[in-house]
């Protein structure tokens, strides 16, 4: 027993803390990653990839939040340590950014993989004491109450449940794939298969009994042929084991947006009129940052058709088809369609863009034309487009 | 940073706005969007380094709170400043009684604790934008006793009804304070707003009381204009005074106009408000909107012109909205028409196809209303 109460911190909730891994430099990001993380990167309009789990993890009762990053971490720090945005600020509860540390006897280290940045951290969780460890990953748009599947969780008497969404059986093969048996137990689980078994792919969601999973990684610390990761060394880990594991089936909107391609999809996702995720749903609402912006700002001779427009645009062209961040300008004459305009993005007098997704701040300049509505990838520009002079 | 204290006073009894006034003060009033009235005030003294402020609330405070809270919106920490909210019990028996001065009476002992020097009054029911900080220095500099801001206008003959006005010597000493009866013109309009010494303000609070029980603040300082050294000095940019409901509608409308709201809201000067996380708007296939302020959270499928939307509105296919302010969380059913109207919060209009006022005289629709 402590001896004061100060060493005992109490997560009033669910007694589940929460990990999320946003270590990734998200290469397939290209540009849109030079400067921040991958979870740091806009999405939606006025929201940062990273709202989406925190504010899943604030609506599910969550109170504690461990972010574990790597890499260019200044802005994201700064960003997920005002946890007040997310409602994660009340006692007892808060959001921590958790980079490599020197430690007395090991010195500066990095994350060698997943697993392994939960194994670095364990003093970090066991402060808290929690009976549960929910890892998460950084860069999915969804909306998912964890504390219904940590009922699952329960009442399967699980020591790992796996959130695992059908996919088509033609695209399982890009998947990880976990094999169940009738009782809804994993049973195997497949590294992107040649011929599935299943079609029930892996969401990179986990619920573990931190017991458990604690005695597991500290072995796979010492393990030296060890990857250190989840998917190749935790879970099978747990199935030679014979712990038992469960899949959870989840069926609302959910995607990965690991790259441009993806990343514009899911934006445009936005425009539908019966949108799965539905933003507007104030049941369960994704908190971001506020910023100080006048309402969109609509012209006299605006156009604007199958649009989604957050606050401080001004919009004086045409618009079809797109998603406008924060400060997006789009000047008389000119056309934006099948577009997405990151934050403070620029189209100038009579430019034209098409199917493209304008990084933070780029100005496309006057009477340019960028992007064709028939081109295989989403253009990104990340640099200023110069227009007649 | 001007080292003062911030004072937030409410509204005079003496403005009434229609409909709008019976939910909640002038202070608490939605503004371009997804402001409040208050907002303004507390954002200019919170962007010149205040952190000690006064909020005067009478009326039903509810909203006026539950907007403030304690006031982290403003940057203002509540470990190392202080946003206060004042609440004066209103006489019921005659509301000539509800005075400024009447309210700081009930709160004295906030002021005389004060460990400032200068005390900076503002009201709730104008909307300016202005840096204290300079303001103090002006004050100081000039070595006057009182430091008045005034907006000089000519359209004093169809505005500003009810609003005090300077009355300046050609070296912008002021001689008197009257109201604008709206028969000339040209008026330095008064901005209610004030810079003195404490202990002044506290001499005038005490003589004011001994003077009359329906004294006010403008008409003390009036009286003292050849006693002490009271100055005007000029306020220039977007000034509007919500003294009525054509007054409401008006300023808000006139935020559509790129030149009016670009001196209201300068990047370097922003004004902060409470956010209720809404997402971006939305604009369906159908949907038409020109010249207009679009606040986040709406739904848009008809068509919108010359008009303000605050957030979550509905506009339904087909229906159209014009030259309107339209509060937040409505309902504009199919094929529904409004023009000229303020559209209190949580309204649904539906059955009523046309809604359409005089623009000399916009109608208002009341708050929960189903039409």
């Amino acid at each position: 027993m402590p001896k004061n109460y100060r060493e005992v911190r109490f997560m009033s909730q669910n007694n589940m803390l929460a990990m999320i891994l946003a270590g990734g430099r998200g290469s397939r990001l290209l540009d849109l990653t030079n400067k921040v993380a991958k979870p740091a990167v806009a999405f939606g309009g006025k929201y940062r990839i990273i709202d989406y789990p925190l504010s899943n993890c604030a609506n599910s009762g969550i109170d504690v939040v461990g972010v574990l990053t790597q890499y260019e971490s200044v802005l994201l720090n700064s960003y997920v340590a005002a946890g007040g945005r997310w409602g994660l600020d009340s006692r007892d509860s808060g959001v921590f950014v958790l980079t490599p540390r020197e430690k007395a006897d090991e010195g500066l280290s990095v994350y060698r993989g997943t697993a392994d940045a939960i194994s670095q951290n364990i003093d970090f969780i066991d402060s808290y004491s929690p009976e549960y460890l929910l890892i998460l990953s950084g860069d999915h748009i969804y909306k998912m109450d964890y504390d219904e599947m940590l009922n699952y969780h329960k009442a399967q008497k699980a020591e790992l449940t796996v959130a695992v969404r059908p996919v088509p059986w033609k695209e399982a093969s890009r998947f990880g794939i976990m094999n169940t048996n009738e009782a809804g137990e994993i049973i195997e689980f497949q590294e992107k298969p040649k011929e599935p078994k299943s079609n029930l792919a892996s969401m990179g969601i986990y619920i573990f009994t931190w017991k458990s999973l604690r005695k597991t990684l500290i072995a796979d610390m010492k393990n030296p042929d060890s990857s250190h990761d989840f998917g190749n060394d935790v879970i099978p880990c747990f199935l030679a084991e014979n712990r038992k594991m469960v899949a959870y089936k989840f069926e609302g909107y959910w995607k990965d947006v690991g790259t441009i391609d993806s990343l514009w999809e899911a934006n445009m996702d936005l425009l539908d009129k019966k949108s799965e995720l539905n933003m507007n749903d104030t049941s369960w609402v994704i908190y971001s940052d506020d910023t100080a912006a006048l309402p969109a700002y609509i012209g006299p001779e605006a156009e604007i058709d199958r649009a989604y427009i957050t606050q401080g645009c001004i919009v004086e062209g045409a618009v079809h088809n797109s998603v406008l961040f924060t400060d997006a300008e789009v000047k008389p004459g000119a056309i934006v369609e099948d577009t997405v305009l990151m934050p403070g993005a620029v189209v100038e007098e009579g430019a034209k863009v098409t199917r493209a997704l304008v990084a933070n701040g780029v100005t496309i300049g006057k009477g340019a034309v960028v992007g064709s509505r028939d081109s295989e990838n989403i253009l990104l520009v990340a640099k200023r487009v110069k227009g007649e002079e | 940073m001007a080292k003062a204290l911030g004072i937030v006073t409410a509204a005079p009894t003496r403005y009434k706005v229609e409909g709008m006034q019976e939910h909640r003060p002038i202070g608490s009033f939605s503004f371009a969007g997804r402001y409040r009235m208050v907002d303004f005030p507390l954002s200019n003294m919170s962007n010149s380094g205040m952190d000690r402020i006064l909020v005067y609330i009478n009326g039903n405070p509810r909203s006026l709170v539950e907007h403030l809270g304690s006031g982290r919106t403003y940057n203002i920490n509540s470990k190392r400043g202080k946003l206060q909210l004042l609440f004066h019990d209103e006489a019921n028996t005659n509301e000539i009684y509800n005075t400024d001065i009447a309210s700081f009476l009930d709160n004295l002992a906030t002021i005389e604790r004060s460990h400032f020097e200068y005390v900076i009054i503002t009201p709730s029911n104008m909307v300016f934008v202005q840096d204290y900080d300079k303001l103090l220095k002006t004050h100081v500099e000039s070595g006057a006793d009182i430091t008045l801001l005034y907006h000089r206008t000519d359209e004093a003959r169809e505005k500003f009804h009810g609003c005090d006005v300077l009355n300046l010597n050609r070296q912008k000493g002021v001689l008197s304070i009257e109201m604008n009866l709206g028969n000339t013109k040209d008026k330095n309009i008064f901005m209610d707003t004030y810079i003195l010494k404490k202990e002044l303000l506290l001499e005038l609070i005490d003589r004011a009381k001994n003077l009359s029980s329906m004294y006010t603040l403008s008409q003390m300082v009036s009286d003292v204009c050849s006693e002490y050294d009271v100055r005007g000095v000029a306020h220039r940019g977007f000034f509007a005074a919500i003294t009525d409901l054509k007054s409401y509608y008006d300023a808000n409308l006139s935020l559509i106009d790129v030149k009016n709201a670009s001196s209201l809201f300068d990047p370097k000067w922003p004004i902060y408000t409470k956010t209720t996380d809404s997402c971006p708007t939305q604009y369906f296939e159908g949907a038409s909107v020109k010249n207009s302020l679009i606040s986040n959270g709406c739904l848009i499928e008809g068509t919108v012109e010359n008009s303000v939307l605050g957030r979550g509105i509905k506009v339904k296919p087909g229906a159209v909205i014009r030259n309107s302010v339209v509060l937040a969380y409505d309902e504009i059913g199919e094929g529904v028409h409004i023009e000229n109207q303020v559209v209190d919060k949580w309204a649904k209009i539906t059955h009523a196809k046309e809604i359409v006022s005089d623009p000399e005289k916009p109608g208002y629709v009341r708050r929960d209303d189903i039409l």
